[in-house]
């Protein structure tokens, strides 16, 4: 550990906050917390005052109110930022004003100018291109001249039937929407004029910016992701693996996630898996060395049924599903890996201290989130308080929760509805399956809305596409 | 009987001097009060013939005295008799100067703004045995010996519009205008339309009238003035005053005077005389073509001799254009400009003009309006070249007329006729190839493998692998420092703070979550909304003067060219916008809050003549500014009729004129040649307007709502054709130069 002791503001709540003070008391680091008047009875509230004492915890207005955090992070003398996921973890702007402030902080993710780079998908693609990295067919970057997109569209029908591809789609985009909007699909070139203009006007008067995107749509693909770790020197870059996490909800949420991300040796795949996922975990740090990327992030692949992969998106962040890469790594043979803790040590400037032949993998993980949620009902949240909380302690799971136990539990309607992470552990895939259903299966999860109505949870739904993981 | 309202008489006349001597001092008026008084005592044992021989005596001293106190007059007693009621007004003026007049867009209260008075009036001459009636439009201000309806002269914006409507009837009707200002200043209203707007109207149409106007001053308030007072011949009455702005508040600006405090009277009177508001001032200086003598303390409605020299002196006027344009004058015109003190009845002149004629008649009056002023500002430059840069412009214009009016024209058709055949062509060639074009529809796809590399290796690799979309060129001073920024919003929209660095600099200023503008220096805007490198700026050594010795104004001025650097008010550049070349002029308010005066018209005047010379479009970037400058008085004010000139003939030359407001816009320029654009433009942090909130509320006494002048309302008004976000500029800037102007850009 460097020669001065480091505090972490930790800057997010619930489970994450949690694993993040944990980890920040095995490294020997001072902590300090942050709550919202919603957050009172989280765990994360709780186990900062247990661990850190009445000066651990600061009451904010917010999460995401930057003046405030750095306020608290001045108060309370922290000399880090951990930003957790969601919040603040990928503003680049926020990383810079915490690097750059007068009083500089270390920001505990990977450097600004990476965050910045790698969040814009456009400058992602096209950096991925130029390492001859396969990206999803199409434009790299807004079109904006109507003949050049026609001429876009019309090789990329032509590609796909070459493909031998039965019903080509082509998607439509505006460059400056998301969150799905702006997008259209075509199923046929006759249709590009019409939907390019009603993609381009929408843009002009939505988003102010006429370009396009124009790309291939992949139907049943498979969610791949790479774990790296890097640290601030750039050049120690590893990686821990791949995930699968195809199995989402309608809002394309991830509901379970699985390392590795394929599993050749028990299933039959169409294409050679075991090589796909060599090939991904190689582009992945090829990208990774060509940033210099400096702490921990994601890889984000979709695989096409025939076992062709694209890189979508980079998170320049720790994830929520950090902990089942984890359960299957083993450094230098030794288990019990945190990759939080790994982040946290990196992040404030320790070198890596081992190479990527000292990392190892065992087994398969399987990653429950277990949702107040209604899966019938197009994964509508469930609000209400939780009265009954209980799990089986078993060596081969691990629960993270910020949901106390020993108490009725009221669900903050500010934040998702994520109540806990099941990680379960298994030699081989057989093996995890079975253990997962049952630990689902002695789960008990009971309370009560407003209205007296039965608390809604996704248990069953895990427990049901745990029969079919992997299987592509 | 008859004594008596010979007395009453007289004390009408002490009083009135007392009125226009504003309570000062003075010995003669003493004498003349004692003399009243000790004629009220001894009256009554005087007998009738005594008392008709004391009151004589009294008339001819009043007589004398007031001769006497006529030389002690200082300007502030000038705006003192413009304003009392005593006052001649324009019907009085109508009712002796003309023949016969009819009234017209209504009459007293009833009327669209019964400040403003419009009459056909005719003069009635003799050519010879017959009897020739020449018909004039009469336009001016109404002050109506103080009528409450008749707003003392301060005219609406609708009022204005009335007075273009009648002068438009008269370049129709081909009769000639007599315009008479009669008002302390444009009323600030903004309406439908606002104040400036109008103005700006009636400006630009006034300077392309193809009748003459002759105008005569008698109270000329600052915009108010030059909304009907751009004319042919300008001349002025002895006691009027013509000004930039009223001593008041010139005074109150002096002292840095807050609403609600009061201004001493003698900083008034003081300011009064720095401005040179007076006659012979203003003849001196060149903005008034003559000045008409008044009887003494200033012309009543009973100084009928008066009106026969005004009426001789408009016929004169009138008879001196027509002359200097006509075609066929021979003796007349000599005659016309020897004459003097004769009748000018004697000799007659037709009042119609021929097509050519009045081309002539537009022609010299850019002429008049260019040569105002040209002594007003500094000219940094050597003589030499100066010489240089006058016979440089002269070659661009002999390169212009042949690159554009003559090769231009027929490159044009010969484009025109290649491309036809061109068309042709293609289409016998095409028809011809046709059967070996035919395809096997049930072939295997093949996609071209140099087209299907476009979709899946990096497009443009030149560009690099990261797109650079993040930051600006040029990035505000303002983002180095480490703080938060309240937005304005934050309660309405529930902004979040913003962190200087990144509010001044990614993000321009502007606030993500509601769009506030905050306000950014112009350097971001030369910075960032023109091409890398592009930026020639000319005409740097035109410097801003103090052509009226202004005391103290020299310091300020020093001051403000130490703080900018730069020795004016506007830059002027020629400058590119992805390519396409432009003139621009930018009013930046760092210097004297962006005020124009003699420098900054003549830079504008310059710019505009390069453009049109050049064929290159025009963009005048206002920085904000806060109107005419008025330590340069009429030095500044004549700048409005001025540059809106060399607008018009900018545009008639068919540039496309643009104008872009960002943060504080007002008064003058806005009311002239910013106004007059058919393309103006707002950055969202934009105010408009004619007047400030403070100048409104003292001279109309109305709370106005805070988002009066902002641009929204501004849109709404119909002053400005968009709003536009400053991120933005550059984008919506480029469009405009595509898809708006005329043919004689150089690149149409």
């Amino acid at each position: 550990m460097s020669t001065k002791k480091h505090k972490v503001l930790v800057a997010n709540r619930g489970e994450i906050a949690i694993r993040i003070i944990q980890a920040c008391v095995s490294l020997g680091l001072d902590f300090v917390c942050v709550y919202t008047r919603a957050d009172e009875g989280s765990g994360h509230l709780a186990l900062a005052r247990q661990l850190g004492g009445p000066e651990a915890a600061y009451r904010v207005s917010s999460y995401h109110d930057a003046n405030e955090l750095l306020a608290v992070a001045d108060h309370a003398g922290a000399t880090a930022i951990h930003p957790g996921y969601g919040f603040f973890a990928e503003d680049f702007r926020f990383a810079r004003r915490v690097a750059e402030r007068k009083r500089g902080l270390i920001f505990i993710g990977p450097s600004w100018r990476i965050i910045r780079t790698l969040g814009d998908k456009i400058n992602t693609k096209r950096l991925a291109r130029s390492l001859s990295i396969p990206t999803v067919p199409g434009s790299d970057r807004p079109v904006y001249d109507e003949m050049e997109a026609e001429e876009i569209a019309e090789t990329l029908f032509a590609f796909q039937a070459e493909q031998g591809i039965a019903n080509s789609v082509v998607l439509v985009k505006a460059s400056a929407g998301g969150g799905g909007m702006g997008i259209e699909e075509i199923y046929d070139i006759e249709q590009f004029k019409t939907v390019y203009r009603r993609i381009r006007n929408y843009a002009k008067r939505q988003f102010h910016d006429e370009g396009v995107l124009i790309e291939q749509r992949i139907f049943d693909f498979n969610h791949l992701e790479v774990q790296i770790v890097a640290d601030r020197t750039g050049t120690g870059i590893v990686h821990f693996g791949t995930r699968n996490c195809t199995i989402q909800s309608t809002g394309r949420q991830k509901r379970v996630e699985i390392a590795p991300g394929f599993r050749p040796e028990e299933i039959a795949y169409a294409f050679d898996a075991a090589k796909l996922l060599d090939d991904i975990t190689g582009y992945s740090l090829a990208m990774a060395r060509e940033v210099g990327y400096d702490n921990v992030g994601t890889w984000e692949w979709i695989v096409s049924p025939t076992g062709q992969p694209f890189l979508m998106e980079v998170n320049t962040r720790i994830q929520v599903e950090n902990g089942v890469s984890a359960a299957i790594s083993r450094i230098k043979g030794k288990g019990d890996v945190n990759i939080i803790a790994e982040q946290i040590r990196l992040g404030l400037g320790e070198p890596m201290g081992y190479d990527q032949s000292d990392v190892t993998f065992e087994g398969v993980g399987i990653e429950y989130r277990v949702i107040a949620e209604d899966p019938a009902n197009r994964f509508t949240p469930w609000v209400g308080r939780i009265d009954q909380f209980l799990a089986p302690n078993l060596p081969y799971a691990r629960l993270h929760t910020h949901i106390p136990m020993d108490a009725p539990y009221e669900i903050p309607t500010e934040y998702d509805p994520n109540l806990a992470l099941a990680i379960i552990w298994g030699k081989d895939l057989a093996e995890a399956k079975k253990r997962g259903t049952d630990y689902l299966d002695e789960l008990t999860l009971s309370g009560a809305d407003g209205t007296g109505a039965e608390m809604k949870t996704n248990i069953r739904y895990l427990r049901e596409k745990t029969a079919t993981i992997l299987q592509f | 009987m008859e004594i008596e309202k010979r007395v009453v008489d007289l004390t009408d006349r002490l009083s009135y001097i007392k009125d226009i001597f504003g309570g000062r001092e003075n010995a003669n008026v003493a004498l003349m009060q004692a003399r009243l008084d000790e004629f009220a005592v001894r009256e009554r044992e005087a007998s009738p013939g005594e008392r008709a021989q004391m009151v004589r005596q009294i008339e001819d001293l009043f007589d004398f005295l007031e001769k006497k106190l006529d030389d002690e007059l200082v300007p502030m007693d000038m705006v003192r008799i413009v304003r009392h009621p005593a006052r001649i007004s324009l019907k009085d003026i109508l009712e002796n100067v003309y023949d016969n007049y009819t009234e017209i867009g209504g009459q007293d209260e009833y009327s669209i703004d019964p400040s403003m008075l419009i009459a056909r009036a005719y003069i009635t001459r003799r050519q010879g045995d017959k009897v020739v009636n020449q018909p004039v439009m009469v336009i001016g201000q109404e002050k109506g010996h103080g009528q409450e309806f008749r707003n003392g002269g301060s005219v609406k914006p609708w009022g204005n519009a009335k007075a273009l409507q009648y002068m438009k009837v008269a370049e129709t009707e081909r009769i000639p205008i007599h315009s008479y200002v009669f008002t302390p200043g444009a009323f600030p209203v903004e309406d439908y339309p606002g104040a400036a707007q109008q103005i700006a109207r009636n400006l630009y149409e006034m300077g392309g009238l193809r009748v003459p106007v002759v105008s005569v001053i008698s109270e000329g308030g600052s915009g108010g003035a030059e909304a009907i007072g751009l004319s042919d011949v300008r001349m002025m009455l002895s006691r009027g005053y013509y000004s930039v702005i009223s001593p008041e508040g010139a005074a109150a600006i002096e002292a840095g005077i807050r609403q609600g405090q009061r201004v001493a009277p003698e900083l008034i009177a003081e300011c009064a005389k720095r401005l040179n508001i007076t006659a012979a001032d203003n003849l001196r200086m060149g903005y008034i073509d003559k000045v008409l003598e008044e009887p003494a303390l200033g012309t009543r409605p009973h100084h009928y001799d008066f009106f026969k020299t005004l009426r001789q002196e408009m016929i004169q006027a009138t008879d001196q254009v027509f002359l200097g344009i006509a075609g066929f004058k021979l003796f007349r015109a000599l005659v016309a400009s020897r004459r003097k003190g004769g009748d000018p009845e004697s000799m007659f002149v037709r009042w119609t003009l021929d097509e050519d004629a009045a081309d002539r008649l537009v022609w010299k009056r850019y002429c008049k309006y260019r040569r105002m002023a040209e002594t007003a500002f500094r000219d940094g430059r050597p003589s030499g070249e100066r010489i240089a840069s006058r016979a440089k412009s002269l070659v661009w214009s002999g390169y212009s007329f042949i690159r554009y009016d003559f090769l231009g024209k027929h490159t044009k058709t010969l484009a025109k006729a290649a491309s036809d055949l061109e068309a042709e062509l293609r289409l016998v060639a095409h028809k011809l190839t046709a059967p070996l074009r035919r395809q096997d529809k049930n072939a295997p796809v093949v996609c071209d493998p140099e087209k299907s590399r476009m979709l899946t290796e990096l497009s443009q690799p030149e560009q690099g692998a990261c797109l650079e979309e993040f930051g600006w060129r040029y990035v505000s001073p303002k983002a180095a420092e480490d703080r938060a920024v309240t937005c304005p919003g934050a309660k309405t929209y529930g902004c979040p703070d913003l962190w200087a660095p990144d509010l001044y600099g990614d993000f321009a200023g502007v606030c993500v979550n509601c769009g506030h503008h905050f306000p950014m220096e112009y350097e971001w805007v030369l910075g960032n909304v023109f091409d890398a490198e592009s930026i020639v700026e000319y005409d740097n050594d035109i410097e801003a003067g103090n052509p009226l010795d202004y005391p103290g104004f020299e310091d300020k001025l020093d001051a403000a060219k130490k703080k900018t650097g730069r020795k004016s008010g506007c830059v002027s550049l020629d400058a590119k916008i992805d390519g396409i070349k432009l003139v621009s002029t930018v009013l930046y308010s760092a210097f004297r809050g962006g005020s124009v005066g003699a420098a900054e018209g003549e830079k504008f005047i310059r710019a505009l003549a390069r453009a049109r010379r050049k064929h290159y479009p025009f963009l005048a970037y206002v920085h904000g500014t806060a109107g005419i400058r008025i330590q340069e008085s009429l030095n500044g004010l004549i700048q409005m009729p001025r540059v809106t000139l060399a607008v018009r003939r900018y545009i008639e030359a068919g540039g496309l004129y643009v104008v872009l407001y960002d943060t504080n816009s007002y008064a003058g320029p806005v009311a002239s040649f910013l106004g007059c654009s058919p393309y103006q433009f707002a950055v969202r942090s934009a105010n408009i307007g004619f007047a400030g909130p403070g100048v409104i509320k003292e001279t109309t006494g109305v709370d106005i709502p805070p988002d009066y002048h902002q641009a929204h309302n501004a849109l709404a008004r119909g002053h400005i054709q968009g709003i536009w976000d400053r991120r933005e500029i550059r984008k919506n800037l480029k469009q405009v130069l595509l898809t708006i102007g005329g043919r004689n850009l150089y690149y149409r």
